[in-house]
């Protein structure tokens, strides 16, 4: 095994210009089958998106990529434990999501003062109101800003289901495997989490 | 349409999920109340800001340290595949354990709901509490019977009664015959 894992990086599809014939399903077949290649295509074609959703779970880039990296990891090491019942990308949502659910914990207990761990009048202190003659530019990053601190201060089964749903546009029923609860929570999760974050937002225009 | 009902039905407005009936109802209440309507519109809007947030991608080296730490962590694991085999989605102990159940509850079953097994062993039960006279020491099986305690012998002196009287009426009656 310790060979074909050095040899990994030599072996990407990507690489090899193979067009994307497979289904997530059938890579991950492959790859339990043996074939390593299917491995690092699927961590290709989901490393972006799932450091996406962790990002704005945690809202730090780095501790993202680490939870990503270890989400693989698992993903390469527990690879006979996914059953063909599941789709693939609930699966390795699933993985993610509750690493990431471990980070946030192990955080909390550091008590840390991230931005996003900010109170409000903390936070109000630290981002100044938007003067009429700031640029545009800015005025976007300042609102990105205020957004993503807005979703970082919703609990954290409300934060799921809206990254989930708003950013990474998945459908109410790929988010209802991931978070393990029926279709009617998550629709009603969303729908308070979205009024929510519109109290949190409202004077941001 | 209150004010709660009109919250709860907000996300599906938005994503056009309302069916006809309950959309005119939505929006006969947005008419009525500006400041609904203005709350759809911000919650419209922040939607849209979610979709246009800067996507993060990973850095450059990502598939790199990945490499890196499998290599490390194959090292270390002790061949996962092995460990890791199921027998219909069970890991061996758990499949074994499983097995012996299903026997044992089969097993059990059998005992229990067979109408053949059930008579045989009750008659084995009745002459189990016959009276036999053990082999290794018979003169004790007398012993036992000789010393009744008191119960034992009113029951068996009314028995006794009985079987006299009846005996009376039965020789009367012969006796009747034989006149």
């Amino acid at each position: 095994m310790r060979q074909n894992s050095s040899n990994l990086s030599d072996m990407s599809l990507d690489k090899q210009k193979t067009p994307f014939v497979y289904t997530d399903e059938q890579l991950i077949a492959r790859f339990q089958a043996g074939d390593e290649r299917a491995y690092i295509e699927l961590v290709n074609r989901y490393r972006d998106r799932l450091i996406n959703f962790v990002f704005q779970f945690l809202g730090d880039r780095e501790q993202a990529e680490d939870v990503v990296q270890d989400t693989m990891l698992k993903l390469y090491i527990k690879k006979h434990y996914y059953r063909e019942i599941a789709k693939f990308s609930t699966w390795i949502y699933t993985i993610a999501r509750n690493l990431a659910n471990t980070e946030l914990r192990k955080r909390k207990r550091r008590k840390t003062t991230l931005l996003s761990h900010m109170t409000r009048d903390e936070r109000e202190y630290e981002l100044p109101a938007i003067q009429p003659e700031t640029g545009q530019e800015v005025q976007t990053e300042f609102a990105e800003k205020q957004i993503q601190a807005a979703i970082q201060d919703l609990p954290e089964h409300f934060k799921t289901v809206i990254i989930l749903r708003d950013i990474q546009e998945l459908s109410y029923d790929d988010i209802s495997s991931i978070v393990g609860v029926p279709l009617g929570t998550v629709k009603s999760r969303i729908n308070r989490a979205r009024l929510q974050l519109q109290a949190e937002l409202k004077n941001l225009r | 349409m209150n004010r709660y009902q009109f919250e709860d039905l907000i996300s599906e407005y938005i994503e056009n999920e309302l069916t006809i009936s309950k959309r005119k109802l939505f929006e006969s209440y947005l008419e009525d109340n500006p400041d609904a309507k203005d709350l759809v519109e911000s919650v419209r809007i922040n939607q849209e800001k979610m979709k246009s947030l800067p996507k993060v991608s990973s850095s450059s080296d990502f598939n790199t340290r990945l490499l890196a730490k499998i290599q490390k962590g194959a090292a270390t694991l002790p061949q996962p595949e092995e460990s890791q085999r199921t027998y219909f989605g069970f890991l061996p102990l758990h499949a074994s354990l499983m097995t012996g159940l299903v026997i044992a509850f089969v097993f059990v079953s059998i005992q229990l709901f067979s109408p053949d097994e059930t008579n045989s062993s009750s008659q084995n039960q009745l002459y189990a509490n016959d009276q036999v006279p053990s082999l290794s020491n018979p003169g004790l099986d007398d012993v036992v019977q000789k010393i009744p305690d008191l119960v034992d012998v009113k029951e068996d002196s009314s028995l006794e009664n009985n079987q006299k009287k009846g005996q009376k009426d039965f020789s009367k009656q012969m006796h009747f015959v034989n006149d």
